[in-house]
Order: structure tokens, then C-alpha cells, then sequence
């Protein structure tokens, strides 16, 4: 399949192409230096996505998007318009990429949005995908989930499978420090897997809109869990099982 | 006598509430373009935060009639990041009320249904829907972190109550006539909270039709309409 990956420069960009690379022909597009070594799958793009011209020509021969939400590494120092940019991006940047999916004939998109948006709740309720999402006006968790809002719609609209996947707080098993564990924690490489099972659903045509659209949780696997993963009929990301659940943190005594 | 930014002063719904308005409170009218009768307003450009804060400054109650409904960049601009803009200048202002506005989202969907309340959202990907759409959950964050009283007036259809009999036609279905709007609006600047902080009122002015009801303005708000309107479309027998 040729899949476009937003946020390429991102780690968890990096994490997706890792994991699609073998068997994928991907479009990277992130405004990072691509690696050095060459793979003739494996193509690089740059430019604003709220220009659609240029998604246009980012979307053309694709077959599927994933947009990782992940912000750029560029946003402006000054708070306010790094709020005003993130907002633009995720809202009027989704659509304009989506659109560009649309008209491309494109069928599959996958959009990270991120589980902070229930951390207001208290730790006393298990969170699965039937809980309201409560964000702060965090910049990064209010916008991250307007542009899942944005994402959503096309599904209403269009026979195209929209899925999003709502991730924990990303970081790398390896370098999670005991003492400071967190409910929320996904290791990249299953935030990764994830996006690769996304692209396996086969749901453009079915006639009700929210079949077309798929909402998963993703984080670790860890014991007495505040945030399910897979637990709510008709909510499972079909094969996804994480394989880095803290174990030495949450297991070994060391939470 | 409350003093209240009016943004969005100059367009289609504003200047048809305003003169009911005035012995309520105290406005100060905003726009990017001139009032239709050419009072003075300040020029506010919803895109610019400084603009929209400054505004806001020494107000009581802000209330956001602007909307940008076709352009692909001026709808998120103005409708998105514009309510934004407000919220987040309540926030650092202390200012504890805001009147939002907007569409209501999915009237036709519900055209078969009857006692029709609060329904689900379903914008679509259409400029205007989606922007807006966006607006009302940024308002509902601002609201619910910062304690501002949010009242959001979804519309369909507005327009001048009539004044003589009706022969021959039907009424709309969820329309809204300008001195019931007026009036909800004068409710919802006077009402100390509403609960969440936020909550979205259709806003109708005929239900004899038992379609879409207004029982949630009625008992938040007290809202009724000044006269049973519905009796202006009858027929002769």
C-alpha cells in the first residue's frame, strides 16, 4: 500500500515508517533531514499541509494517510502563536488534508489524537472509549483533539475509513524511570503497530457512517489499568496486543 | 446595567436584536464593517487576540454573533480560532459570561421525529458547520476550566415575527423571530449560571408542530416566546 505519514521528523513518525517500511511504500513528510541510507520505497516531502496545493500533490498516488498529530518541530516560541498555529493545524490543516485525500480517491486515513484529553478524570474510573472527553485548554491536548473532531467528519460524509487512535503518553519502555510511572504511558513501537493494524480496516463501504469511523484507545498493558485498551465491544483494534507494558515498573515493584 | 460586547455587531442578526436590547444593557458594538444605520463600532478583528482582548476589556458579558460561513481559511479564522480568542481573553479578563452562537447542526436529519431536544452533532465537513461545530467545544473547555457562564443560541432560521395573518403556508420548523431572540438573549446575560457552565439552547419561536421543543430554554432560562406565534398561519374554516 503507499501511505502517507505526517510528522515524519517526529520519533513517532520515525516509529510508524519503521514499522510499514518492509511491507509499505511510504511518503514521509516532516521537515527533518531524511536518514542517510536509501531505500527506493521510501520517499520524502515537505511543505504546508493548509496549502492545497500542496496536500494535493502530498496525497496523489496514495492509498492511505496517516496523520500522526504530532506537532511541527518549527512552532513559534511566542505562546500565543504556537497556540494560534497548533490550532490551525490540526483544524483547518486536517481538513485541507483530508479533502486532498477525498479528491485523490483516497480510502484510508488514520488520525492520532491523544488520551490526555481524560486526565481531568478522577483515577478512580476505568476510562475506555465510551467516556466524554474532557481536555483542558492545554494547547496540545485542546487542539489534538479538535483535529480529531475535524477527522471524524469525513467519515460522515464520505465512504472513506476514518480511524483514530487516542494515544497515551509516548516514550520508549527503555527509558521509562521508575519513579515516575504513569498510567498513561504507550512505548512508540506499539503506537506504531497500531497505526500499521489501522490501515488494515476495511470499512469505506459499509452504508452507516459510524462504522466507517473507528475510535481505539492505545496505551501499555499494565495491571489494574485506569485507561482499557480493547475492552469494549465493537472498540478493539483487531490483532493489537502491546508488547511493552512496563513490567519491570508495574510488575517489579517498582510503582 | 450590564455592559456587553456586542461582536459581530454589524451583521445579519445583531442589528435586528439590538433595539429590544438596549434598556438591558449597556453595548459597545463591534465589527469589521460599518453598522447598517452607520452608529459608530470598534473595529475588531476576530483573527487578532489583541484586538478581541482589548475589546473585552471593563465588560461584564461577551456576546459572539461572528461567523465566517463559505471562505475556507476565513471560516476557521473567524468562527475557530475567533471564539478561541474570546474565551481565552474571559479567562485572563475574569470575565464570567459569554453568549455564543451558531448553527444548529442537524435540523434536517430530524425532519421525520418529533419532540426533538438536544441531538447529537453531526456537522458534516462543510466550512460553516465544522467551524462552528469546533467553536462550541472550545467554548465548552474555556467554561468548564475557568468557570464562565456559557450560554450557546443554536439557530436555524431567524427572521421578523409577523404582524398579520399568514394564508396558504406552513411555518418553518425551528426559526427563531427577532423579539424572542432579543429577549432570550437579555435572559441569558441575566441568569447567574448555567450547568457545566455551558449549555446550547435551540432557539425556536413556534413548536405547535411538536418537532423541535424548546423545554430545556424554558426551564434554564425561563425563555418563552412573547406571543404564541404559530396562530398567525391559520386557516380560514
Amino acid at each position: 500500500m503507499n501511505v502517507l505519514i505526517t510528522g515524519a521528523e517526529s520519533r513517532l513518525g520515525q516509529a510508524i515508517a519503521r514499522e510499514l517500511a518492509p511491507g509499505h511504500r511510504l511518503r514521509l513528510w516532516g521537515t527533518g533531514d531524511p536518514p542517510s541510507e536509501q531505500d527506493e520505497n521510501i520517499t520524502y516531502f515537505e511543505g504546508d499541509m493548509r496549502d492545497p496545493d500542496v496536500a494535493w500533490r502530498a496525497v496523489r498516488n496514495m492509498q492511505a494517510i496517516i496523520y500522526t498529530g504530532e506537532p511541527p518541530p518549527n512552532l513559534p516560541e511566542d505562546d500565543l502563536a504556537c497556540e494560534q498555529e497548533l490550532l490551525d493545524l490540526a483544524t483547518r490543516g486536517t481538513h485541507v488534508l483530508f479533502k486532498a485525500g477525498i479528491d485523490a480517491g483516497i480510502k484510508r486515513f488514520v488520525y492520532g489524537s491523544t488520551l490526555q484529553i481524560f486526565e481531568s478524570y478522577p483515577d478512580d474510573v476505568y476510562i475506555s472509549e465510551m467516556w466524554r472527553p474532557m481536555p483542558s485548554t492545554d494547547k496540545f491536548h485542546l487542539t489534538r483533539y479538535l483535529g480529531e473532531m475535524t477527522a471524524r467528519e469525513f467519515a460522515r460524509d464520505f465512504p472513506v475509513a476514518v480511524t483514530v487512535l487516542r494515544l497515551g503518553k509516548l516514550i520508549a519502555e527503555e527509558d521509562a524511570s521508575p519513579q515516575d510511572p504513569d498510567l498513561m504511558w504507550v512505548d512508540y513501537r506499539d503506537a506504531a503497530r497500531a497505526f500499521r493494524l489501522s490501515l488494515n480496516r476495511d470499512a469505506q463501504s459499509e452504508l452507516k457512517w459510524n462504522n466507517r469511523f473507528a475510535l481505539h484507545h492505545i496505551c501499555a498493558d499494565i495491571p489494574n489499568p485506569k485507561y482499557l485498551v480493547g475492552k469494549i465491544s465493537g472498540f478493539q483494534l483487531r490483532g493489537f496486543q502491546p508488547q511493552h507494558n512496563f513490567e519491570a515498573i508495574w510488575r517489579g515493584g517498582g510503582a | 446595567m450590564k455592559k456587553v460586547l456586542l461582536l459581530g455587531a454589524s451583521g445579519q442578526i445583531a442589528p435586528n436584536i439590538i433595539p429590544d436590547m438596549e434598556s438591558h444593557c449597556d453595548f459597545t458594538l463591534a465589527d469589521i464593517k460599518p453598522y447598517p444605520d452607520g452608529r459608530p463600532i470598534e473595529h475588531v478583528d476576530m483573527r487578532q487576540y489583541d484586538q478581541v482582548r482589548d475589546a473585552m476589556q471593563g465588560m461584564d458579558a461577551v456576546m459572539n454573533f461572528t461567523v465566517n460561513r463559505p471562505d475556507p481559511i476565513l471560516s476557521f479564522h473567524v468562527s475557530t480560532l475567533g471564539a478561541l480568542h474570546v474565551m481565552k481573553a474571559a479567562a485572563e479578563l475574569g470575565i464570567k459570561k459569554v453568549v455564543h452562537t451558531g448553527p444548529q447542526l442537524v435540523r434536517s436529519y430530524y425532519d421525520q421525529d418529533f419532540e426533538i431536544t438536544d441531538v447529537p452533532r453531526a456537522p458534516g465537513t462543510g466550512y460553516y458547520g465544522i467551524t462552528k461545530m469546533l467553536s462550541y467545544e472550545i467554548c465548552r473547555t474555556y467554561a468548564r476550566t475557568y468557570d464562565i457562564q456559557t450560554i450557546c443560541f443554536v439557530f436555524n432560521g431567524l427572521g421578523l415575527e409577523p404582524s398579520e395573518p399568514i394564508k396558504g403556508e406552513d411555518f418553518p420548523p425551528f426559526r427563531i423571530f427577532w423579539k424572542d431572540l432579543a429577549h432570550a438573549c437579555c435572559l441569558a446575560l441575566d441568569i447567574e449560571s448555567v450547568p457545566d457552565n455551558y449549555q446550547e439552547f435551540n432557539m425556536v419561536s413556534m413548536t405547535a408542530h411538536q418537532k423541535y421543543t424548546m423545554e430545556k430554554a424554558r426551564r434554564i432560562l425561563g425563555y418563552e416566546p412573547a406571543e404564541r406565534w404559530e396562530n398567525y398561519y391559520k386557516r380560514d374554516v
